[in-house]
């Protein structure tokens, strides 16, 4: 299963889960099946501008990338704000 | 009675006594989410909050617990074939009241949203987005944002709602078609034509909600004030206030001759004029307008939703943390410290 792993204001949206296992194909289906898709993709299921997806150390620029098994998904907010 | 009070970061609930002399700070709540506006709907109590962040988008969540745990509305967002994204969510409005669970909502791109199931689901008003004037507005500093709602309570149909920078709009038909109402009221910063059908900065719009045909709005170019559901304006602020340009608006349900404003110097320099933060009030329908000093010398701003208003008193929440309320002619400090205040919402204690 793939893991994925929610910054604190994700995981707080999400009811305090930060890590989800999840069996997805892709790195769309992973994240869509999360409880914050909706604060992850925009309403036409483009990744927000400042979220930043890497998938085992790697930023991942394309959600129809294959996820293996063992993939760890991180999600990292773009550093702004003041 | 308590203030709900919506900052950049987080919410909190400001708790007065009935003399409104002593207040408690709770909070803070929904941290990391910049609340634009929040409220209580008066038909079951529960609490709405427009909240944003820089990276994850705008949205609503609903609190039925007076504000210590809330609920994200999920899927908000614009149709396909509008080729908009929303970017943000700036006002709330309880339904009519003979609509339990409607609400509306108004966000960037100058959008309206309705929901007739207590926030849990959106649809976009038609209306608004595919209005024929759109070409014709333009962003203001805070964004392209519907951020004033106000409605008949005499009729369910009958609406009005501000759009920075588009102006003035009214329906009479539940929100089918809208109809812009900006007849006097200029936009300044037009050098060619400053009294257009679109294209005005209103700030702040409130009808009086005993007195629905009359309306009152801060402007960029002046406050403004129309008997006549918004037919015509007339300028109010050659009568004694320091400056036309500000953006908070309260007003007294009691007496639809009253109202409070606070000037800023200009829209080139957005701070309280004359180096404090002046609360002018009028009684006469804006005929004459009093100066009373909240805080000296301060060089601060009251946005469009910071101020408000219950039976008792009068309630501002400035960009530099502070909240004051107004009350039999004294300012008591309600708050201090919290984070930049955007909006303040007077409303009983769940």
């Amino acid at each position: 299963m793939a893991v994925v792993i929610l910054p604190g204001l994700l995981a707080a949206e999400a009811g305090g889960q930060k890590r989800f296992e999840l069996t997805a194909t892709t790195l769309r289906e992973a994240l869509s099946a999360l409880p914050v898709a909706d604060l992850l993709l925009d309403e036409r299921g483009d990744v927000r501008s400042l979220v930043h997806v890497y998938v085992d150390g790697e930023r991942a620029q394309d959600l129809a990338v294959p996820l293996v098994a063992s993939a760890q998904v991180r999600i990292v907010a773009a550093i702004a704000g003041g | 009675m308590q203030l709900l009070v919506g900052t950049r970061k987080g919410f909190f609930s400001v708790r007065g006594d009935d003399e409104r002399r002593s207040f408690d700070v709770a909070g803070p709540y929904l941290t990391g989410w910049t609340i634009n506006h929040a409220i209580a709907d008066p038909r079951d109590g529960a609490l709405y909050a427009c909240t944003n962040n820089w990276v994850y988008g705008g949205t609503v969540h609903r609190s039925e617990d007076g504000g210590e745990t809330w609920e994200r509305t999920e899927g908000l967002g614009l149709p396909e074939d509008s080729e908009l994204k929303l970017a943000s969510t700036w006002h709330l409005e309880p339904g009519h009241p003979s609509q339990p669970g409607t609400l509306w909502l108004g966000g960037e791109p100058g959008v309206l949203f309705r929901s007739d199931d207590s926030g849990a689901t959106w649809e976009v008003n038609r209306g608004v987005l595919e209005h024929p004037t759109r070409d014709r507005w333009q962003p203001g500093a805070g964004g392209l944002i519907c951020h004033s709602i106000t409605l008949d309570p005499t009729n369910a149909d009958r609406l009005w709602i501000g759009i920075s920078a588009a102006g003035v709009f009214r329906t009479e038909d539940g929100g089918a078609t809208w109809q812009p109402a900006n007849t006097g009221t200029e936009a300044c910063f037009l050098p060619d034509d400053p009294f257009p059908e679109v294209g005005q900065c209103v700030h702040k719009l409130l009808a009086h909600p005993g007195r629905p045909d009359r309306l009152w709005q801060q402007n960029h170019c002046g406050i403004y004030r129309s008997d006549d559901g918004g037919e015509a304006w007339e300028r109010l602020d050659e009568n004694g206030v320091p400056s036309p340009f500000g953006f908070a608006l309260a007003l007294d349900p009691n007496d639809p001759d009253a109202a409070w404003v606070i000037p800023e110097e200009g829209a080139e320099n957005r701070v309280t004029c004359n180096g404090r933060i002046g609360i002018y009030s009028t009684r006469d329908a804006g005929a004459s307008w009093k100066l009373q000093i909240a805080q000296e010398p301060a060089w601060a701003a009251v946005l469009r939703e910071g101020m408000s208003w219950d039976d008792r008193a009068v309630y501002a929440g400035t960009q530099s943390g502070f909240v004051y309320a107004l009350c039999d002619g004294e300012i008591v400090e309600a708050a201090r410290h919290l984070p930049p205040v955007l909006s303040v919402e007077a409303a009983p204690l769940q």
